[in-house]
Formats: structure tokens, sequence, C-alpha cells
């Protein structure tokens, strides 16, 4: 799978059956932004693999840029306020809850958890 | 707003961000010689035509790719997969502002044109084989 074929694909939740409807349960929720991988895998000689940790999606933009919204810097001063609105909404959902990687679109698991985008430290 | 959600459980390893972290940085070889820039990466299979099971193990980084990005750049979709020279993740050491690998860059596909111009065109310019000095 080449990573540039799954970011900016359509991201849809599970519609619920019965049960009131969540949050995030059904429809569109935005597009994949990013892709987070954690360097946990198994250990090489020169490195350990990257493991895909979750996708980032964000409601209103596909794109990225400097990733402003994924950390608290400020400066200069309105880009990462303007950046930041227009990621607004944006979520980190595991690999645990997706269900569903197709070309066309990524469908996620009933009842998935939206996490911060947050990185620990920004880079 | 994005960052006041709940924080994912904590990592045993580094986080990358595959945009910010990974992609279009220069990749430079074990003598610090650069090599080529990263354009895409390439993970294991995901099957595109059935759900994933639960507990399926997560897909991996098996390698960057490079190759001629501009144009599909410019008006859209990607090269051909055969056309984009792969760098296998395990020659990775490591991921700063640049990406270094922990082998010569000299025996990699990615900087075969680089090579080529340099053995058959300026090495054949008179004072082209040597440093200047």
């Amino acid at each position: 799978m080449i990573l540039g074929d799954l970011l900016g694909l359509p991201v849809f939740g599970t519609p619920s059956r019965g049960s009131a409807a969540g949050e995030y349960d059904g429809g569109r929720l935005g597009k994949v932004a990013d892709a987070r991988f954690v360097l946990d895998g198994q250990p090489h000689q020169l490195t350990s693999d990257a493991r895909l940790l979750g996708l980032i999606v964000s409601p209103h933009s596909s794109g990225s840029f400097l990733g402003y919204e994924r950390t608290e810097v400020r400066h200069p001063w309105p880009l990462p306020q303007l950046l930041r609105w227009r990621h607004r909404g944006s979520f980190l959902v595991l690999w645990e809850d997706i269900a569903f990687i197709g070309r066309e679109e990524v469908q996620l698991r009933q009842g998935f958890t939206a996490y911060s985008t947050a990185l620990d430290r920004p880079e | 707003m994005t960052l006041n959600r709940k924080p994912p459980p904590p990592a045993a390893g580094r986080i990358l961000d595959a945009q910010l972290h990974l992609m279009d940085r220069q990749v430079l070889d074990v003598d610090a010689v650069p090599v080529t820039t990263v354009d895409d990466l390439e993970l294991t299979d995901v099957d595109p035509n059935a759900e994933i099971p639960p507990g399926s193990p997560a897909p991996v980084i098996i390698s960057l790719l490079t190759g001629p990005a501009l144009g599909t750049r410019i008006f859209g979709g990607r090269p051909p997969s055969r056309r984009l020279v792969r760098i296998p993740w395990t020659d990775v050491s490591d991921v700063s502002v640049v990406i270094r690998l922990g082998v010569s860059g000299e025996h990699l596909d990615a900087g075969w044109v680089q090579r080529w111009v340099r053995d058959k065109i300026i090495a054949r310019i008179p004072g082209g084989d040597h440093d200047p000095g």
C-alpha cells in the first residue's frame, strides 16, 4: 500500500443500528490528513519498524501545512491561528478503530474514540 | 479545539507524522552525501476489499519512495508503482531535520541518474574527473 493513495481519502463512521447515534456515528467525518507512526516495531540493526499508530482526520481540509494544529506554537501571528482554525475539529483515530481501508474511502468502527492530534514535542 | 480532546494512550517509541516528519525530507547517506528526497512511503498491504479483522497487526513502513513526482504533483495522480525507487526502511538510521541512512548512497538505485551524469558526461569534460585545484 502506498501512503499517498491513503492521504486525502474521505473517512466515514459506521452507522449505529438501533442505538442513539453518537457524535461521530455514520456519515462523512472528514479526510485523511496524515498518518501517525510509532517506532516501536521489530528492532533492526539501525532502527525499529515504524508501525501505523493511526490516522489524523480533518473535517475541513485534507492538506496539512507545518502541523501548527498539532502543537501549541502561537507565532508568527496570524499563521498558527489561521491554520489551526482551518483544521478545527481534526482528530486522531487509532489503527484498532479503523474498520476498512478501501481505494475510495476509509471506514471507522462503531464507537471509535477520537483522540487529540497534539504532538508531545513540536519538531 | 483540536488539542482539547483526550490524548491517545502513551506510545513506547518515537512518534512520527508522515507529512510532517518524513515526506519531502532530504535523505543523506552514511557519509552525509545527499541521496534524494522522500516522495512517498510504502506500507505493508491492507486488503482494500475486506474489513480489517479486529486485532490485526498494524501496517509498517517498508520503504521510502522516490521518483518522477514533479509532474504528478502539478497535474494530479501519482507515478506508477514500478517507476518509484525504493529505499528500504531498514537502511534508515535516524529521522530528524533530514533522514539519515546507515548505508552508502553509492549503491542505491535512487542516485543512478546523478551517477550516470557524473560518469558518462561530467567525467568526459576535460578536468571533470578530479577535484579542482
